[in-house]
């Protein structure tokens, strides 16, 4: 036993905490109905074979079906034809609980769809943030004009104001422009990030101001030194800035429930987990947290490739 | 290529006044240092003559045309830094091609993917590639084109760096303390190739240092910065053996010349410890007056000489020896050059006696100016002993 095991012991507990959501979703995207209700299973559930009321519903034959089918059945009654359409239909329908969640994660809602609108939402977002962001920290790090330190100042102050303060005067805005229910209402109010001009401009304070010098004096004018200087300079910081940047807003539900009222073709991801939020015939758990699932998958590969810079980036170890 | 005026040059920095009027004129092809301790404004009269920052008054004249108000990109100037400033994210190829491409591509042609498509732009990307080929050889980094800055030696990279520079034909080429970063050895050889480059290019070099031996071996005139002004501009031979003030006298010159305190008679007699020196002033001299004497103009002399004193150190450089030697009555000790065979009579504690070459008698006034028009008397015209 180390000195240090405490340390060890309160990392853990930290990491259950962590991780217990995340087992649950996971686990859930596996079960059966039944298993999630009485919670057995372990974490993968049974896995045997389980028809899908729904669908089986649906099969229910009409007269006309059993009159067609006639046919298959010789010399046998219409009630007899019936029930034998009754178990083919359950037969076709009966499947793996996995299976059942995950395709019904992409049959009930139109989830691909919200995936795209994730991507063109938060890329958007994250392109012009960077756009925005960039020439910002740079005149901020690197340019002396009068007021410098107090626009930084008002940079910082930004900060500390929680969107929710100010979502009801932005959804009035967005609606007297008559924007809301467009991708613009989900992408303009987060273009301008006061921490991604605070992060740049801390990452940019460490560039050699020999650098800039010397790209003047090649011949570059200040956007050409932002694009192609401090840029590719920049990338680890840039990659931490992504990482928050497209974290926050594909996970985001409280700005997109707000903004996107009626069009379902513009919901985000989160918001199509409300899709399986059932309300009178109790909750389709499984293919919910199938959707969640597959919505952070994305995330998780992503920082698990960027992993390594995203930490360089945050502790602002660049250039030296 | 071209010449470079600066007439009466001012900077402030909120209160601080950086530089005090400098005015300086750099001929066509000339190398010029400017040498001085740090915080004199050498760097900052280098880089307000890049474009990097603005003078309070005054006005800069490259090939007589003022650059008053020009960016810096438009001056067609070359600067190499004190720490090279390569882009990282850059190969050496791609650094050195930097200058050139923002000056002969279009905007257009630059773009990322799309650029080389434009038309023109192949021609053009074949001359760049041919300039930065023949710039890498004369500076032998042909070999590290592909590399990236991170992955040089320190020299490699002040190679990289001058190959930037010189890729383009600018008007004049700014050099801020570049070999600083380099290790002794290297720097001795390096401050031969940029002298030699600066032969073969014929270019106009202003050079930045507080090394006053990189100074004093590379450049056709040195000016030396003190204070935010340029005390004295002429030839390292001029600056070295002529100064004309006693700062200028005690910067140049390694060891230090020494500075022994003079009296003056009314007689014109210059006298040291109350004993004549053989040396005699013409008119009027203010304030204390001093004499500057070089460690190589003093010699060990037989009895009998003004300075007697104990030697308290000495430094065997091999081709030479400084000896320092305490004399009663002196603040500072005084520094004496000998040979290596002289060493015997030098040991520590041991007494000496000095003598010194009068013809290299260096006399300042109260003020620090340089006294002119010395008399030396003919019976000592070559030694006071």
């Amino acid at each position: 036993m180390t000195r240090d095991w405490w340390k060890h012991l309160i990392l853990i507990l930290g990491v259950i905490v962590v991780i217990a959501p995340f087992y649950m979703m996971v686990s859930y995207s596996f079960k059966s109905p039944g298993e999630i209700d009485r919670g057995e299973g372990g974490f993968f559930g049974r896995q045997e074979l389980m028809i899908d009321p729904r669908c089986v519903a649906l099969r229910d034959p009409s007269r006309d079906d059993i009159a067609a089918a006639a046919d298959r059945f010789p010399g046998q009654s219409e009630r007899q034809i019936r029930d034998a359409l009754m178990a083919e239909a359950e037969v076709e329908c009966s499947m793996h609980p996995v299976v059942f969640n995950y395709s019904k994660a992409f049959t009930e809602a139109p989830l691909l769809r919200y995936l795209l609108n994730g991507v063109i939402v938060t890329v958007s977002i994250f392109l012009l943030q960077v756009v925005v962001a960039l020439p910002a920290a740079y005149a901020l790090a690197k340019l002396k004009f009068w007021g410098r330190e107090a626009v930084f100042g008002l940079v910082l102050f930004c900060l500390l104001i929680p969107v929710h303060a100010i979502a009801l005067p932005l959804y009035i805005l967005l609606a007297k422009l008559g924007l809301t229910n467009t991708y613009a209402a989900l992408v303009v109010p987060w273009t301008i990030s006061a921490f991604g001009t605070f992060l740049m401009r801390q990452f940019f304070m460490t560039v050699p101001d020999d650098l800039i010098d010397a790209a003047r004096m090649d011949g570059m004018g200040e956007f050409a030194i932002v694009w192609r200087v401090m840029l590719p300079t920049a990338i680890p910081a840039l990659l931490a800035f992504a990482i928050f940047s497209i974290v926050a807003h594909w996970n985001d539900y409280f700005w997109p429930r707000i903004v996107v009222t009626g069009n379902r073709d513009l919901f985000t991801p989160p918001l199509g987990l409300r899709e399986f939020k059932g309300d009178g015939d109790g909750s389709f758990f499984g293919p919910m947290m199938a959707t969640a699932t597959v919505i952070v998958t994305p995330l998780i590969v992503a920082f698990l490739i960027a992993q390594k810079r995203f930490i360089e980036g945050i502790t602002l170890s660049g250039m030296k | 290529m071209a010449g470079l005026n600066i007439e009466n040059l001012t900077k402030r920095f909120d209160d601080v006044e950086v530089l005090k009027g400098v005015s300086l004129d750099v001929a066509d092809g000339e190398f010029v240092s400017l040498v001085g301790p740090s915080g004199c404004g050498k760097s900052t009269l280098l880089r307000i003559i890049a474009g990097l920052e603005e003078q309070t008054s005054g006005d800069i004249k490259i090939a007589d045309r003022s650059v008053a108000g020009l960016r810096a990109a438009d001056r067609n100037l070359s600067m190499v830094f004190q720490s090279y400033a390569l882009y990282p994210h850059l190969s050496v190829a791609e650094n050195i091609a930097v200058p050139l491409r923002m000056r002969r591509l279009t905007a257009t042609q630059r773009l990322p993917l799309v650029g080389r498509l434009m038309p023109g732009a192949r021609i053009q990307a074949d001359t760049i590639s041919q300039d930065i080929l023949t710039a890498a050889e004369r500076l032998e980094i042909a070999h590290l084109l592909d590399r990236k800055p991170g992955q040089l030696s320190g020299g490699q990279r002040q190679r990289v760096a001058l190959g930037r520079a010189l890729v383009r034909d600018p008007a004049a080429f700014l050099l801020d303390e570049p070999l600083s970063n380099l290790d002794a050895k290297l720097r001795v050889q390096t401050r031969v190739e940029i002298a030699q480059l600066h032969r073969s290019l014929n270019a106009t070099f202003i050079y930045v240092t507080h090394d006053q031996v990189e100074a004093m071996t590379m450049s056709d005139r040195i000016a030396v910065m003190m204070g935010g002004r340029i005390l004295q501009c002429d030839t390292p031979e001029a600056v070295y053996d002529d100064p004309d003030t006693i700062e200028v006298a005690e910067f140049i010159g390694s060891p230090k010349i020494n500075i022994l305190p003079l009296t003056y008679g009314t007689d014109g007699q210059l006298s040291l410890f109350e004993q004549g020196l053989g040396l005699r002033g013409t008119g009027r001299i203010d304030g204390a007056v001093s004499l500057g004497l070089r460690p190589e103009a003093l010699h060990l002399a037989t009895e009998n000489a003004v300075l007697r004193g104990t030697v308290a150190h000495s430094e065997n450089l091999g081709s030479e020896v400084f000896v320092q030697v305490d004399i009663p009555g002196l603040e500072n000790r005084v520094t004496l050059r000998a040979t290596p065979s002289q060493r015997a009579f030098l040991r520590v504690g041991a007494p000496v006696s000095l003598g010194f070459d009068a013809l290299a008698a260096l006399v300042f006034d109260g003020n620090g100016h340089r006294v002119r028009g010395i008399q030396v008397a003919p019976r000592s015209a070559t030694e006071v002993a």
